[in-house]
């Protein structure tokens, strides 16, 4: 009850809240402007104007998402971003092109949604908030209502009979409130797959101190990353069947004859058809096999939803004249018309260019990882094994002198020279197992880490799923960030136990370190930075979720074919 | 006694081989890698084989398997493995085959030329000395309600002494005892640990790191 009672004052639900309600004043904006614009074009797509009115779209487009984005880091703490502008340069229709991009058309479905799921969603909430407080209030007002208030089973009017009627809102009110977060996450989770932060990591407010619990959302860290696109998608279909489920259970109850739910199915429908091509499209990079052409592959998809959905309208609408042939011919314009700047401009410009931006920042991190490395090792050697030495010679040397003058003092300086001679030789043994542990080389993956846990002062629970040996990159990788992770447990987190998975997926590796610690990993200090680095090196990614009081988990996917 | 050594590294092969000559250990062959090892073992049957655990051709454990296949091919040849760090997995693999006659050290420990001899000597005569960081590291695994924490310091010291394969005599000595102290120790930690009794050294080195492992 107190968890209960907590998360209903929490300010966290409140601003989930704001962002469900805000559906309605921007979804409808979003939505007017839009199909006036989209209108616009495809009216025009056989005139020049056309070009004006579609970079006035992309530029909309773009300023809208900022507006999401912003809301939905701000109230769900999930990463997001507006598509980032092209790049400036090139040739005017590769430019055009860059305009129109995969980010583009993900921007241009999420608004779409804020309106068709957003709007109702805002609406179902609005009205059942209003409801709550109304019953709650209902001894107040409604004596003083014309012929009291209706219930459909039941008309109370007196002050007594209200009276008996606030508890229905006492449970709706709590019910209705614990319904946001659910809601809310799903929204997230579309969020941050429509809206991706890209490749530049950006700081958005700590969604690790107070996002979403630990092992929800392995997918939200420290650092932006986003949501499994198949997840979301799940999640987005989900909440459509269960909302149209509700509808239609309404529709049931209700006398009304007419099937209205299909007027909320289908843009639903056209919604979801949508996400489910990018999702296809991101999974099987099919934008790779039509001339790389995101933009084309993107529209084609958007383009056979409307135009289904279109025709969904005309057939439920009482056939008749076949009108949707006209915004089809014009909506197959435009396709023609990105097919040939396609055709015109570099394939995949734009996907490219991210792709090539990824690499640069994970380059330049392995660098600078490599390079700190070899700036650690050069300072233990130098002010380890090799200092030693110096002394263990200078020990030989005073031996030697001593040998004739005073043979008796020869003993304790040869002791003495064999005593740092076996502390050099454990300070190399120690730097050597940090560059690579021998055990790994020689027996792999599951015997090194096997080795480093039964050295652990804590215990720790050890699931190795491999089939086959990875390749020595990522065997090193996993097996440091393992290492790292268990190091920091017991170092930081004062963790009492520990998890070590390591499972082999159809195309990487997952390592998944979870302690029972005190959480609030620091995700920009060294060892968590030198983690990334190393993941980010071999194209891997990192996601780290550590709320202060714990528990920790840090999950590293390694591509195997690095 | 007469020993084989295979070590790669000709500085680190002349030395040992120099050190065992000077001490009336008679070294019959020394060798680069892990086939020669086990030809010379097979056509001269020394009593003990020394040999390096990283040798030619992939430098990983080839020796660790070069002296698995000496205790194969030739039953009863001690074998005396050496190496720049220890691994409690490679002890075990080592002593699988409980036959005795089985040492694992590091490089480091040939430095202390009286406790190497010694060690020698005692793995030759089949019993075992085991690495004290490989026992050390045995002991860092901590376990629920550990028994280990009912032992008092100093039985530690002689349980760990225990695990490198020492007898009593040699506990007592390193440890500045008389033997008899010694055996009272040995007893009160086998009853706190429910360990049996054993008849010889290299049993209880088996019993006590079962225990360790476990």
């Amino acid at each position: 009850m107190d968890a209960l009672t907590r998360r209903l004052l929490d300010i966290v639900t409140y601003r989930r809240l704001a962002f469900l309600l805000s559906a309605m004043p921007l979804g409808l904006v979003w939505f007017v402007a839009l199909v006036t614009v989209w209108s616009l074009c495809v009216g025009l797509v056989v005139t020049p104007l056309v070009i004006p009115v579609a970079i006035g779209l992309a530029l909309m487009t773009r300023g809208f998402a900022a507006v999401e984005a912003e809301l939905a880091r701000s109230l769900l703490e999930v990463p997001a971003a507006a598509p980032a502008p092209p790049p400036g340069g090139g040739r005017f229709w590769a430019r055009m092109r860059a305009q129109f991009g995969l980010g583009f058309w993900r921007a241009q479905g999420y608004l779409m949604l804020r309106w068709f799921l957003g709007f109702p969603v805002a609406i179902i909430f609005l009205s059942l908030l209003a409801s709550a407080v109304g019953t709650i209030f209902a001894p107040v007002w409604v004596p003083f209502l014309h012929g009291g208030a209706h219930l459909g089973f039941w008309r109370p009017h007196t002050f007594l009979q209200c009276l008996a009627i606030v508890p229905l809102g006492l449970i709706l009110l709590p019910a209705t409130l614990l319904m946001v977060n659910p809601v809310a996450r799903m929204f997230g989770l579309i969020a941050s797959a429509m809206l991706p932060p890209g490749t530049h990591p950006r700081p958005f407010p700590s969604s690790q101190q107070v996002g979403w619990p630990a092992g929800e959302s392995p997918g939200v860290g420290s650092r932006p990353s986003r949501v499994p696109p198949r997840r979301a998608l799940r999640a987005h279909a989900l909440f459509d069947g269960s909302l149209l489920l509700v509808l239609v259970l309404i529709w049931a109850v209700s006398p009304g004859g007419y099937f209205w739910p299909v007027w909320v199915a289908l843009p639903l429908g056209l919604v979801l058809g949508i996400h489910a091509w990018f999702v296809l499209m991101d999974e099987q990079d099919l934008a790779l096999r039509v001339h790389g052409n995101a933009a084309l592959t993107g529209s084609v998809g958007v383009t056979g939803a409307i135009s289904l959905f279109l025709i969904c309208v005309w057939a439920i609408s009482g056939h008749g004249y076949f009108w949707p042939i006209w915004p089809m011919l014009g909506l197959a314009m435009v396709l023609a018309a990105i097919a040939a700047a396609g055709m015109l401009g570099t394939p995949g410009r734009t996907e490219l260019t991210e792709r090539i931006e990824t690499l640069e920042s994970s380059r330049a991190g392995a660098v600078d990882l490599q390079d700190s490395e070899l700036r650690r090792i050069e300072r233990d050697l130098h002010d380890g094994a090799q200092a030693r030495l110096v002394a263990l010679g200078m020990s030989l040397g005073m031996a030697e002198q001593k040998l004739s003058s005073e043979p008796e003092r020869v003993g304790e300086l040869l002791a003495e020279a064999r005593a740092g001679a076996e502390h050099a030789l454990r300070e190399l043994r120690d730097l050597a197992r940090g560059i690579h542990p021998p055990v790994l080389a020689d027996r792999g993956l599951e015997a090194a880490l096997a080795s480093l846990v039964s050295s652990t002062p804590m215990p720790v629970e050890l699931t190795v799923n491999l089939h086959r040996r990875p390749a020595p990159a990522v065997e090193t990788a996993a097996y440091f960030v393992a290492a790292e992770a268990l190091t920091n447990a017991a170092k930081h987190a004062g963790a009492g136990r520990v998890q070590i998975r390591i499972e082999e997926r159809t195309e990487c590796l997952l390592v998944t370190v979870h302690d029972d610690g005190r959480g609030g990993a620091d995700s920009e200090g060294n060892g968590l930075r030198g983690m990334r680095s190393r993941v980010e090196a071999l194209d891997g990614t990192l996601a780290l979720s550590s709320p202060p009081g714990g528990p920790t988990t840090i999950r590293a996917e390694l591509p195997c074919e690095s | 006694m007469r020993v084989v050594i295979a070590e790669d590294l000709a500085l680190l092969r002349d030395g040992i081989t120099r050190l065992l000559r000077d001490n009336d250990i008679e070294v019959v062959a020394a060798v680069g890698d892990g086939e020669a090892l086990v030809r010379e073992v097979v056509a001269r049957r020394p009593d003990l084989a020394v040999v390096d655990i990283r040798l030619p051709p992939d430098f990983h454990d080839e020796g660790l398997r070069a002296a698995l296949a000496v205790r194969r091919h030739a039953p009863g040849t001690a074998v005396l493995v050496i190496s720049q760090y220890v691994e409690p997995t490679y002890a075990e693999e080592l002593l699988a085959d409980r036959g005795g006659g089985v040492g694992y050290l590091l490089k480091d420990r040939v430095m202390h030329v009286a406790d190497f001899l010694e060690a020698v000597r005692r793995v030759a005569d089949g019993g075992t000395a085991l690495d004290p960081e490989v026992v050390a590291q045995l002991f860092a695994r901590r376990r629920q309600n550990d028994p280990l924490d009912r032992l008092t310091p100093r039985e530690h010291e002689v349980l760990g002494l225990m695990a490198e394969g020492r007898s009593n005599a040699g506990i007592a000595e390193a440890l500045v005892l008389t033997v008899g102290a010694v055996e009272k120790h040995v007893q009160s930690i086998l009853s706190k640990l429910d360990l049996p009794q054993s008849a010889t050294d290299h049993r209880r080195v088996l019993a006590v790191l079962a225990y360790l492992q476990a």
